[in-house]
């Protein structure tokens, strides 16, 4: 049963994945995009780790690809989306795709030769995450990440003034304040 | 459902997200595809830490911090992609050649 559901949903984020990267239209790609993200929420649920799958539909799909949604429709003129830029021609698939094919069958070599060292099958299964674990092993100073927390606080501050300065308008007469 | 398929299916996001990142043109096709592999990678570490971690909870705390630096770095990028296309009404990444050198 476990794993049926898990084939489908595989099957399913890997379709709307590639949907996502090859549609020429890029509303529809961060359509897709919102799909594979909710796929990817349920199988952070299979896998016992609820906190991941509610950060990720609060995170990537009420922020992130909303966020890209806005400045989608911002940047497409009025109204259109610019498909001409978002064609992948045929070219584009041969070699692009060369690379890729490449770089796929190298990982999967590597893990074929060396899965006997990477994944033995004596995994002792743990006991399910609950949500108080994380949270309190998030903000305990001893063992505890504490201190990336902070420090992403401190990132989001300074991405948020960042954003802000670079996309500014241009005011073309400064103010003297002398 | 096995370790070995949860890794097989992050290969398989973040060899799409290559692809994608490859033969876009449109710089917010990119992050879209930038997007897709932070996604691969963050439920390969669901998938450790689910499968194999001695110490669970902070293989499920490590994809927070992805997620967060990944919000960073949408804001930053997006603003820098709004301010382009207000200097340049166009987001070809083959035409942005300012810093060619």
């Amino acid at each position: 049963m476990t794993d049926i559901l898990f084939y489908t949903m595989a099957a399913l984020l890997v379709m709307l994945s590639f949907f996502a990267v090859s549609l020429p239209n890029l509303l529809h790609s961060a359509t897709a995009l919102i799909g594979s993200f909710i796929i990817t929420a349920v199988l952070y649920i299979m896998l016992q780790i609820e906190i991941l799958a509610l950060a990720q539909i609060m995170l990537y799909i009420g922020g992130i690809v909303v966020f890209m949604l806005l400045i989608i429709l911002l940047t497409s003129g009025l109204g259109g989306v610019d498909d001409k830029l978002g064609k992948i021609t045929i070219g584009k698939w041969i070699s692009k795709g060369a690379i890729t094919a490449l770089l796929f069958t190298g990982l999967l070599y590597f893990f074929t030769e060396n899965s006997s060292r990477l994944l033995d099958t004596g995994a002792s299964k743990t006991a399910s995450l609950t949500i108080d674990q994380i949270g309190i092993r998030l903000l305990s100073p001893e063992n505890g990440f504490i201190v990336p927390f902070e420090v992403v606080s401190l990132l989001l501050l300074a991405a948020l003034v960042g954003a802000v300065v670079i996309a500014r308008k241009d005011t073309e007469k400064k103010e003297d304040l002398s | 459902m096995t370790l070995s398929h949860c890794i097989a299916l992050s290969l398989i996001l973040c060899g799409i997200g290559l692809f994608g990142m490859l033969t876009r043109r449109n710089l917010l096709g990119i992050l879209l595809s930038v997007e897709v592999i932070l996604n691969g990678a963050n439920l390969n570490f669901a998938a450790f830490a689910h499968f194999k971690a001695a110490d669970p909870v902070a293989g499920a705390i490590f994809p927070i911090f992805v997620m967060a630096v990944s919000a960073c770095e949408i804001a930053v990028a997006l603003a820098i992609i709004l301010s382009m296309y207000r200097r340049k009404k166009r987001l070809d990444v083959y035409r942005l050649e300012e810093l060619n050198g």
